[in-house]
Formats: structure tokens, C-alpha cells, sequence
């Protein structure tokens, strides 16, 4: 019964579409019934019979754990970095974005920036729930001020002339890096930040050659830029918060499972690149290797795995040998089991993105192939891109299950949410109490980013499918 | 008019024209697809392959770039024999152009990024040179309006078109043409023919497999009739229209004209 919605009224519609038959009436009524029924259970339980208060009393706990609370602001402040960053690398994709748009003559519409946060309900759930469960001030200031900076920036960033984007990109990267080391206090010397960002940026302005007439606007703005990264690091971050940081070892709770899933994302991905490549090599070498890693490592649960790290991994790195050498030793318990992450999320990928790259038509590498490209260049200029985009689903289901999988890593004793959670439920008051409501919001505040991220990767695929054939 | 080709010398091979094939056999497991060819064409003349579907019309030709390894005899392409030494084979295919029947344009880039990627990347032309060579290219092809526009947003016709003109941007000796009008809807074949005979005019090199009759006809030197994998006759387009020798393609023109 494909009749739209819009034509008719809600009579009307339920009529069409309910009980357009009289057995589609009963099962609409019984439907109607179980539904009721389950909601009118699950806001009993919600509201009146859960006990919240584990989860009030230890909301900080949750997040950040045994992190020290008196440096406490550093995490804030992360957020706040992130955000700002966030705002200011929003507003740059889109206006690169517009300005590819306008070359090639596409029409290009920008979405407003609250669109998205419709996109992100979950997130935006599981802060109201936070902001209800520890009904304070301080949070509400810190998700308006995390939200004003991103948008505002990215009002700013998008209204950047073109010439001087490459700003925008070079701020948000660094305050990326910052972000990272506001925390774990691994910094550098500020001038070889500056240096570098500022030598990057400058090397992609002059390779593009539509800038040209921006240029000098375009290297002023990159000085500018390169002397603010610089104060920032040399004056806020070695000077004021002196660098001495927090180490792996002490971070914990949500905050360590999002920053673990993090980091094995960006190292997972790409080793799970050069594995799927690998794995089609002609070389029977690096095939075999790949094939036999891929293989070990998707043949052993993950539990296995962080248990032979754990126990393991110390026999091969310790201070005497090669890798020991250069790691600082002994490995934390955080690092050996994001190094495991990593290794076990590339087999995984490694597989998606060969489905991908076998799904890539054959005569897209002949096309290549007959106007004389390497196989190299055919791989990384015609095969890669089209591979990635078609796999994007793939990857972002790889990175979720990463993500909750992350909660695996309280089996080896590092203090993430459900090891937190553990730590509640053994202090006096909680021991029995409210057990299913810490755990029903563990899976809440995990629910909320996974689902986000979703939402956020069928939208790059629809973009991307852009002049898809 | 039939030539055969006896010996067996790099030399005499490679004086003899632009590609040459030398007793040349080829298979896919038991099934032999190419059966002791020997062909000679000469630059700059237009040489149309005609047969049945499974004659290894396509083998053939796809063999001139060596996107298809032949099993043995020798192949020689502006005086590189096709072994399996790299360097031999990238020769080759930058000197050589090739149209797919299913046009492989790259659908992630656009028209000019599509035409621009091979002289940027393997001739190392400058980005600005590129563009205006794909601009007189996609002119010559009468489509300049569509640079900035990806294939998926292009007619068939205009796919193809731009495919052609991406060929040529590599500034070819050689242009081979896979059976470039068989995915085209009917009104699109003639932009697509029209531009492949405005091409033969300039002097290139062709070798086409096609099933356009008229196109044979009006610009090929010679026509080279397939079957079974077997050349069964190679002549010219008036005497083989009109007085086929063999009864092969006495009954391959029987069942199409």
C-alpha cells in the first residue's frame, strides 16, 4: 500500500495503513497492546522501581575512575579541546568541500549546524541524562560551553576565505595534538610543532595551484598561525600546565575505554590496509605472512588474546631486548592491551577492505592498466578510493564493535567502565543495590556513541556516493 | 591479400609494421582462444576484427597491451616484443590506447581528472598543461562543456567519448578499440562512430573489434575475419563485404547483413 503520508490525514492514514483488512486490525491491536505494555513496564521500571543511585553517586567514577581529582580540569579541558577542534575541522571539510563543489559545477548546499545534532540524539540523550543524574551546575556549563565552541568556530572557520583555510586545518590538527597531550602530558618542544605544522601547510599551499593568487594572504595566515600554535604550546601547555601530564596507567573509566578504542582505530587501520593489500600480493612471501596473520589472529577470541598479552607479551619485550630497547618497558597494562586492539581490529578490517577491494570491478584496473599507470599508482589512485568507500559500512561496524569491545579489557585488570563498575558494587552501600541499573547505563552510554557513529557513517556514504555511477 | 608471416627474426618482425603477432597461441586452461595467429599492421592503417562471439576477437586485441599473457609465438608493438619484462609491457601500453565496450571510466574522478590522471602521472605533464590538453581533447571528442561533471552524471555515448579522449591524452601510436559501441543504446553509436572516423582520418593506427558494418566498411583498410580463435581471412572491406572467400564467413555475413 504505497500511499504517502503527506496526503493523508491521521484518520485517514491509520485507516489505509492499519486496518485497511480485519486481520491487520487484529494484529495492529495486538501489536498496540504488547507495545503498551512494554513501554508501560519499561517507564515503571525507569522511573520509579531502578535504583540510580550507584549510577548518581558514582557518575564521575564512570567516567574517568581512579583518574587523580586533582587533575581533574585536564580532562575538562580535553573536551574542550576536542570541541574546539571538532568546530574548527567541521567547518574546513565543508569548506573544502564547496570550494571542490564550485570547481567541478555541482551544486552544493550546507546543511545548518543544528541538522546534525538531530543526527545525534544519542548523544545528545546521554548528556541530558548525565546533566539529570548529576544534576549540577558544572556539566550543563561544560556540554553549552563544549557546544558553543563548536559551532561557533565552525560559523568562523566556514566563513574563512579559501586562501586562508589551510588555517583552519592546521589549528584543528594541532589542537587535536593538544588535545591528546593536555592530558597524557607527552609533549615536545613547542617550536618543533609549530615548525612542523607550519612546513606542512605551507607545502600543501604551494602545490595548489588555484591558491596562487591568495598566496601571499595564504603564507601570512600560516605564519599567524604557526606564532598562535606556538604561544599555545610554549606558553599554555609547558608553561602554565607544565607538561608533567597523567600517565597511561592512571585513566580510567569511560574516558579510557573511548581513548583506547580511539587509538587502536588509528593504528588499526592502516596496518588493516597493508595487510588487505598484502594478502593479494603476488609475492608468495607477504602473501603467506599476511594470510597467516590474518588467519591466527581472526581464529582466537580477543579474550585470548589480551590474556596471552598479558601474560606473554612481557617474555618478548623486556629491557634487555631489541624492542625493549626502544619501548619504554616494562609495556603498561593500557599499552599491551591497546597494541592488541590495534593487531586484532586489523585482521578484521584487513578482510573488509579485501571484500572491497575484490568488489572493485576488473576493468577499472585495466582501464589503469592500458594508459600506462604502475600498480601502485592504479592501487592507490583508481582501486583504494573506490574500495574505501564501498567498505565504509564495513569499517564503521569494525570500529563500534571495537569500541564495546573495549569493555573485554577489565578481564586483564585495567580499569575500565565495567571494572568500575565492579569497584562500586563491592563498597558497602552498593553491594546488592542497583547492580542492573550501572550496568543498563554502561550500555546506555555506550549505546549512544555507536549509534552516532552510525548515523554519522550512512551520511558519508550517501556524500561520498556523489557521482557514483 | 592474405598475409602470412614466416619468420621468425626480432628484425624482420619489427621493420614489418606496428604490431605484429608471430605464431601465436594462447589459451584459457584446455581451451584455446587464440590459435597460430600471425598478423601484421602497419602504422597508420585501420584494421577492423569481424567475427562470431567466442571467435577471440577480443583475445586478440587485448593481447596488443598485454592485458592477456599469450602462451606462445611472439607479439611485437612498436618494435618491443611483449615478454614478461615490465618495462617492455609499460612501453607498450603507454604507446598504446585502449576503449572498453564497458567504457571503465574512473567513477570516483571527474571527466578532466580522468583524462588528466595518465599524462600527470605517467608522463609527468604539468597539472595546467594536462587541463588544457584534456580541454582540446574533450573538444575534439565535442564535449568540453562536461569537465567538471563524474562519468555517472554522462549519457553512455559521452562516457565513452571521454574514455576516448582519455586514451588519447597519452598521445598514443596505437588506439585499440573493444567492441566500443556494443553497451551503447542505438542513438548513441553514431557520436561515438562519428568520432572514431574523424580519428582514422588523422592518421592513427587503429585496430577496432566491432560489429558496426558501415564503420568497417567506410574506414577500415582491411578487415580481418575471426573464428574459433583462428584468423580465417584477412582482406579488404569491398572485396570481403562483397566476394567473402571462405564459407565461414560466407555464412557469418549470411546470418548479419
Amino acid at each position: 500500500m504505497a500511499v504517502s503520508a503527506e496526503r493523508l490525514g491521521p484518520m485517514s492514514w491509520l485507516r489505509v495503513n492499519l486496518f485497511n483488512r480485519w486481520y491487520n486490525a487484529v494484529l495492529t491491536v495486538l501489536l498496540a497492546a504488547v507495545v503498551a505494555y512494554l513501554g508501560y513496564r519499561a517507564a515503571l521500571y525507569l522511573f520509579w522501581t531502578a535504583e540510580w543511585d550507584p549510577v548518581r553517586a558514582n557518575l564521575t567514577l564512570f567516567m574517568i575512575g581512579t583518574f587523580p581529582r586533582e587533575e581533574q580540569w585536564r580532562v575538562v579541558t580535553q573536551i574542550l579541546t576536542l570541541a574546539a577542534a571538532f568546530g574548527i575541522l567541521w567547518g574546513a571539510m565543508i569548506g573544502s568541500a564547496r570550494d571542490r563543489a564550485a570547481q567541478s559545477g555541482v551544486p552544493f548546499t550546507t546543511e545548518p549546524g543544528w541538522v546534525a545534532l538531530r543526527r545525534w540524539w544519542g548523544l545528545v540523550i546521554l548528556l541530558l541524562v548525565l546533566l539529570l543524574a548529576a544534576w549540577g551546575i558544572l556539566p550543563l556549563i561544560l556540554a553549552l560551553g563544549c557546544m558553543a565552541l563548536t559551532f561557533s568556530l565552525r560559523y568562523i572557520t566556514l566563513r574563512l576565505p579559501s586562501g586562508a583555510r589551510i588555517c583552519a586545518w592546521l589549528s584543528g590538527y594541532a589542537l587535536l595534538i593538544a588535545s591528546w597531550q593536555i592530558v597524557s602530558g607527552t609533549g615536545g618542544n613547542a617550536w618543533i610543532w609549530a615548525a612542523g605544522l607550519m612546513a606542512f601547510a605551507g607545502v600543501r599551499t604551494v602545490r595548489r595551484k588555484d591558491l596562487a593568487p591568495q598566496l601571499p594572504l595564504t603564507f601570512a595566515a600560516i605564519a599567524v598561525c604557526g606564532a598562535v600554535v606556538w604561544v599555545f604550546y610554549a606558553v599554555v601547555l609547558n608553561g602554565l600546565i607544565g607538561f608533567s601530564g597523567v600517565g597511561w596507567d592512571d585513566w580510567a573509566g569511560f574516558h579510557l575505554n573511548l581513548i583506547a578504542a580511539t587509538i587502536s582505530i588509528v593504528a588499526a587501520f592502516p596496518l588493516g590496509l597493508l595487510l588487505a593489500l598484502g594478502r593479494r600480493s603476488n609475492l608468495p612471501a607477504i602473501k603467506w605472512l599476511c594470510v597467516t596473520y590474518i588467519e591466527l589472529i581472526r581464529g582466537v577470541p580477543l579474550i585470548g588474546l589480551l590474556f596471552i598479552a598479558n601474560s606473554l607479551l612481557g617474555f618478548f619485550i623486556d629491557n634487555d631486548s631489541l624492542i625493549g630497547f626502544f619501548l619504554e618497558t616494562p609495556l603498561s597494562q593500557i599499552s599491551r592491551a591497546i597494541v592488541i586492539m590495534s593487531l586484532f581490529t586489523a585482521a578484521y578490517l584487513a578482510e573488509v577492505i579485501r571484500g572491497g577491494l575484490e568488489a572493485t570491478p576488473r576493468g577499472q584496473t585495466e582501464a589503469g592498466q592500458s594508459v600506462g599507470l604502475s600498480p601502485w599508482q592504479i592501487t592507490s589512485r583508481i582501486v583504494m578510493p573506490q574500495t574505501l568507500r564501498a567498505s565504509i559500512p564495513a569499517i564503521v561496524g569494525q570500529f563500534i564493535s571495537l569500541l564495546k569491545d573495549s569493555s573485554l579489557l577489565s578481564i586483564i585488570a585495567v580499569s575500565e567502565i565495567l571494572r568500575v563498575r565492579a569497584s562500586v558494587h563491592s563498597q558497602g552501600a552498593f553491594t546488592t543495590l542497583g547492580t542492573a541499573e550501572t550496568l543498563v547505563f554502561i550500555a546506555f552510554a555506550f549505546w549512544a556513541f555507536a549509534f552516532t557513529w552510525s548515523r554519522e557513517s550512512q551520511r558519508l556514504e550517501k556524500r561520498l556516493g556523489v557521482g557514483d555511477r | 591479400m592474405t598475409e602470412t608471416m614466416t619468420s621468425e627474426s626480432a628484425d624482420t618482425v619489427s621493420s614489418y609494421g606496428m604490431i605484429e603477432f608471430g605464431s601465436v597461441n594462447k589459451f584459457f586452461g584446455n581451451f584455446q582462444a587464440l590459435k597460430d595467429i600471425n598478423l601484421s599492421v602497419a602504422e597508420q592503417e585501420v584494421v577492423v576484427v569481424l567475427g562470431p562471439s567466442g571467435s577471440g576477437k577480443s583475445t586478440l586485441i587485448r593481447c596488443v597491451n598485454r592485458l592477456e599473457t599469450h602462451d606462445s609465438g611472439r607479439i611485437v608493438v612498436d618494435g618491443v616484443e611483449l615478454t614478461n619484462d615490465m618495462r617492455g609491457i609499460r612501453h607498450v601500453r603507454r604507446n598504446t590506447g585502449m576503449v572498453f565496450q564497458q567504457f571503465n571510466l574512473f567513477p570516483h574522478l571527474t571527466v578532466m581528472d580522468n583524462i588528466t590522471l595518465g599524462p600527470r602521472q605517467v608522463r609527468r605533464l604539468p597539472k595546467a598543461e594536462a587541463e588544457d590538453l584534456a580541454i582540446s581533447l574533450l573538444e575534439r571528442v565535442h564535449i568540453p562543456e562536461q569537465a567538471r561533471k563524474y562519468p555517472g552524471q554522462l549519457s553512455g555515448g559521452q562516457q565513452q567519448r571521454v574514455a576516448i579522449a582519455r586514451s588519447l591524452a597519452m598521445e598514443p601510436k596505437v588506439m585499440l578499440f573493444d567492441e566500443p559501441t556494443s553497451a551503447l543504446d542505438p542513438e548513441m553509436i553514431k557520436e561515438v562512430l562519428d568520432v572514431m572516423k574523424e580519428l582514422a582520418t588523422t592518421g592513427m593506427t587503429i585496430v577496432a573489434v566491432t560489429h558496426e558494418m558501415g564503420f568497417a566498411r567506410e574506414v577500415a583498410q582491411r578487415v580481418v575475419f575471426m573464428d574459433e580463435g583462428e584468423i580465417v581471412e584477412i582482406n579488404t572491406p569491398d572485396e570481403f563485404f562483397e566476394n567473402p572467400q571462405e564459407d565461414r564467413a560466407k555464412l557469418f555475413l549470411s546470418q548479419i547483413l
